[in-house]
């Protein structure tokens, strides 16, 4: 009853469901009093493509959550083993020459190559998690907390064990150091590939949600398990493969970040889940919608106020967290 | 909730042999620097002591209350800064400046914790743990970033003043050197066990009773009429400023802080692991718990460094047994799964079965 | 003779089955033989255990002990979606529709199989229910209660089922489409075999043909419908009417 009520409210205000838009790109230009045109172009370019990076991470997070009701903490762990895969196999490619060498349509060809490893890599490692630890606590939410605080614990103790502790120089296919200017704007390739892989992703994920029968199964194991176990379909397979999708997601994420960062250490993954949980919070558990609108005013914020106050930046993002949480709890996208 | 539960371990008959316990372990806390002359023993054993008072303070959020703070860790580290950065910018360390620490970080812990409990009252328990985690991310970066006040990654080294002083021999008794870190031992112990007393009374004060009410049903203890709110708050920041304090204790212990050492999650995991291993909800757990992490973490890494000499060739062996955090991990997931209610609260459970068997 | 047992004769068959929920003990030993054709309504108190029936031989709560047959066979150990599967459908109470998804993504979702058969069976099933083809875009969250009610039970019309499991439909609904209920109710039952869980003794008379009363986790009563409604003191003792 409480949803029928809230949509009609929505519906017979239109100011209201805009105006939230209209202050939120108010507030972004806000920027430009402090900075001229092309260093604001500049960092908004640089600030989507990180806000694209930390979607793929928590785009998984907000899945899993979403269907599942699990919390998974070990999803930081993903993040991470996904890079340490992609960057074997660029280390791989590296070995045999092809890297330094390779032209903006070989370096594509081989970030897929490393993208499809890490997410193969990262949905296997997905499934075994599911299988043998996480389906033993679901509905508990204490007990899955502290069994993926555990799992992301064994994780990253499997990567120092078998890669080091060190960290390593991930090697960058040589089409993605080039870069092009547009409006006097220097914009690397790399960025415009993660933009890119954001978005498409983010597609994805909305047509197989919104479109597809598995998208309706999910959706409707979501709000409630018992009609759709009671229809005839396995739903502990299908919790399955939507932890292993958003597992791959962390994985791809984790390969991405590597090639930006051109570094892989174990403890990465802490780094950068603490954006991935902000973006999170912001946009809403479970709301994949919530996560990109989240990851984009993340990634954005994070580069302004880089730019302009350098200390600030991290501490922006949890004052954006906090006021959003103080008007609306449940993040902008999210559902009771 | 269950009243079984609540006096088990306060019928009379028990009481005796459960008082009789603790003073014996207080005394063999007491006496094991003079059986034992060794600096190793006696670092375990502080550490043993400090980690007791932080583990048994979040059992207090965790088990009594079951709020699941990842910030827990935190206020170990707030108050570990606290004493360092007043004694390293004090030009004459004296004893006050301990208790103006002490003071400080209370302060501070209080006043963070009462902001995180006014979140936690407006997001459900999963969104509460997810913000949490990412504050206790955040204060490591802060630490590791705003090094003008934390001296960054590399942290603060200080000296701790009158009898504390490392430096300082007052003298030997039975073949033991009376230093300042004997002192700080024994300050340690008397510390922790006034404050292990104060969180005992806690629990089983009114307030303690009405938080089990809680965790066990909160809508029902809501509908008896409780402000079940306030009563949350009133337990995040108590046990908050426990941590704190131990956090205090443990910086007095190493005379130095860096942001790994004290903000770290991995901090905030150990404990979990010490609660889980001793078994939420009891606070006696916390001992065992600390004691059983510290004593292995301390002897498990060197028996499996001469385990992995046996085969020297071996790199894969060698390599397994630098990673002895990987079995902490393991054991840490097969904990969770199979005995979530941990050492002290299985036995609990064997004991009820036994009573029901013999009553039946 | 475990032969002898997997070879029933009747559609369904309890054999004294009991059920926990935490350490609640709700079915203490149901026993109950359902032939196929018309429906079997099941009566009780609340917290008699008929819900509980239900979800039991559905599979989603799992029996501590007993055996149950479908069709003879042997479900109490299968999962829900094996059951499903063997063609028992399952309409959970309080008017369990997917209130998120719109009314087509309801029926698409109870389309097991799409194929020719179920879209020529969703046209048939629109035709019992014309409300809910004029919601067709609409959330199910935002329809009546009558029309959820009635989605719910159609979004399981949709799929071929030998059994239908019907979980109070009545249930805080209006007179008036309680009424309407039954009327489709009957159709309902005339093609497919029902068993109805329903406090609306009324409604249950104009359905039912035999009935079973549970109380305590125990069936306490078994028989025709006409039979109890003479027997008054039954009534009273067991429904309070």
């Amino acid at each position: 009853m409480k949803t029928d009520t809230l949509k009609f409210q929505t519906r017979n205000r239109p100011f209201q469901q805009y105006a939230g838009w209209i202050i939120g790109i108010g507030l972004f230009l806000l920027p430009l009093i402090q900075m001229d045109l092309t260093t604001y172009l500049t960092l908004t370019v640089a600030g989507i493509s990180l806000g694209m990076l930390i979607f793929l991470i928590a785009s998984g997070l907000t899945l899993i959550f979403g269907l599942m009701d699990v919390l998974n903490l070990a999803h930081a762990a993903f993040f991470a083993f996904g890079a340490y895969a992609g960057f074997t196999v660029l280390n791989l490619l590296n070995n045999a020459g092809w890297i330094d060498t390779a032209s903006l349509a070989q370096s594509l060809f081989y970030l897929a190559l490393a993208l499809g490893a890490a997410g193969l890599a990262g949905g296997g490692l997905g499934i075994l998690t599911e299988k043998i630890v996480i389906k033993r606590v679901y509905g508990n939410h204490l007990m899955q907390l502290l069994v993926t605080v555990g799992v992301s614990f064994v994780i990253v103790e499997l990567l120092k064990m078998i890669w080091g502790v060190n960290d390593e120089v991930v090697p960058v296919p040589m089409g993605f150091q080039d870069a092009f200017i547009i409006f006097g704007v220097f914009i690397e390739y790399f960025r415009v590939v993660a933009i890119f892989l954001g978005i498409t992703i983010f597609a994805i994920l909305q047509y197989i949600l919104k479109q597809t029968k598995l998208g309706i199964i999910v959706r409707a194991g979501v709000e409630n398990q018992e009609i759709v176990k009671a229809t005839g379909y396995n739903i502990s397979w299908i919790f399955t493969l939507v932890f292993a999708a958003g597992s791959a997601l962390a994985a791809i994420g984790g390969t991405m970040m590597a090639i930006f960062n051109q570094a892989v250490d174990p403890g990465m993954g802490n780094q950068f889940l603490i954006f991935a949980l902000i973006v999170v919070i912001i946009g809403g558990l479970g709301s994949v919608t919530g996560s990109f609108v989240g990851a984009v005013i993340v990634g954005l914020s994070f580069n302004y106020v880089a730019f302009l106050w350098p200390k600030m930046a991290l501490g922006v993002n949890f004052m954006i967290m906090a006021i959003i949480l103080l008007i609306r709890p449940k993040g902008l996208f999210g559902k009771d | 909730m269950d009243i079984k539960e609540l006096t088990s371990l306060e019928t009379s008959g028990k009481k005796t042999i459960q008082e009789l316990t603790i003073a014996g372990i207080i005394f063999v806390f007491f006496i094991i620097p003079w059986i034992i002359p060794s600096f190793r023993v006696m670092d375990v054993l502080a550490k043993i002591m400090i980690f007791t008072i932080a583990v048994a303070s979040f059992d207090l959020l965790l088990g009594y209350t079951g709020i699941l703070s990842f910030a827990h860790g935190m206020f170990f580290g707030i108050g570990a800064y606290s004493i360092a950065l007043i004694l390293y910018h004090s030009d004459t360390p004296s004893g006050y400046h301990i208790f103006l620490a002490a003071g400080a970080s209370i302060a501070i812990s209080v006043v963070i914790s009462l902001m995180i409990s006014f979140f936690s009252l407006r997001v459900k328990a999963i969104f509460f743990a997810m913000l949490t985690l990412a504050l206790a991310e955040f204060a490591h970066i802060l630490g590791v970033q705003w090094s003008d006040l934390t001296g960054g990654a590399d942290g603060i080294s200080f000296t701790l003043p009158g009898i504390f002083n490392f430096g300082q021999t007052l003298g030997t008794l039975f073949n033991t050197q009376i230093n300042g870190r004997l002192m700080v031992y024994y300050f340690i112990l008397v510390i922790a066990v006034f404050l292990f007393t104060g969180m005992l009374r806690f629990i089983h004060s009114p307030l303690g009773r009405v938080l089990k009410a809680i965790r066990e049903n909160e809508q029902r203890t809501i509908a008896l009429g409780y402000k079940t709110f306030r009563y949350q708050t009133c337990s995040i920041v108590f046990s908050a400023c426990i941590a704190s304090l131990s956090g205090i204790l443990f910086a007095m212990w190493l005379c130095y802080v860096n942001p790994d050492s004290v903000f770290h999650t991995a901090i905030m995991v150990n404990i979990l692991l010490m609660v889980l291993i001793g078994g939420m909800g009891t606070l006696y757990g916390s001992l065992i718990g600390a004691g059983f992490f510290i004593v292995t973490e301390n002897w498990l890494p060197g028996l499996l460094k001469s385990i992995a000499g046996l085969a020297s060739d071996s790199v894969i062996l060698a390599n397994m047994a630098d990673r002895w955090q990987l079995y902490f991990g393991i054991l840490f997931v097969l904990v969770v799964i199979f005995f979530p209610k941990g050492v002290i609260g299985t036995f609990r459970v064997i004991l009820d079965r036994r009573h029901q068997l013999h009553s039946s | 003779m475990p032969d002898m047992v997997e070879t029933k004769p009747s559609l369904l068959c309890l054999e004294n089955v009991h059920t926990h929920i935490d350490q609640h003990h709700i079915l203490q030993g149901v026993s109950m033989d359902v032939a196929a054709g018309g429906a079997t309504i099941l009566l009780g108190r609340n917290g008699a255990g008929k819900s509980t029936t239900l979800k039991s031989v559905m599979g989603l709560l799992p029996v501590s002990q007993g055996r149950i047959f479908f069709n003879g066979q042997a479900i109490e150990a299968s999962k829900p979606y094996e059951i499903a599967r063997m063609g028992m459908g399952f309409v959970p109470e309080d008017k369990a529709v997917l209130s998120t998804l719109t009314v087509a993504e309801n029926f698409r979702l109870s389309m097991f199989r799409e194929n020719e058969k179920t879209h020529k069976k969703l046209a048939e099933v629109l035709d019992l229910f014309p409300a809910l083809k004029k919601f067709w875009k609409r959330q199910a969250g935002l329809l009546s209660g009558g029309q959820r009610q009635m989605l719910a039970i159609a979004r399981v019309l949709v799929c071929e089922h030998t059994l239908l499991l019907i979980d109070e439909p009545s249930k805080g609904l209006a007179p008036i489409v309680v009424d309407q209920l039954a009327e489709s109710l009957i159709q309902i039952k005339d093609k497919t075999k029902v068993i109805l869980v329903e406090q609306n003794f009324r409604l249950a008379q104009q359905v039912g043909s035999d009935c079973f009363i549970l109380d305590d986790g125990r069936v306490a009563f078994n028989g025709p419908m006409d039979e109890l409604a003479k027997d008054k003191i039954m009534m009273k003792k067991y429904l309070g009417i």
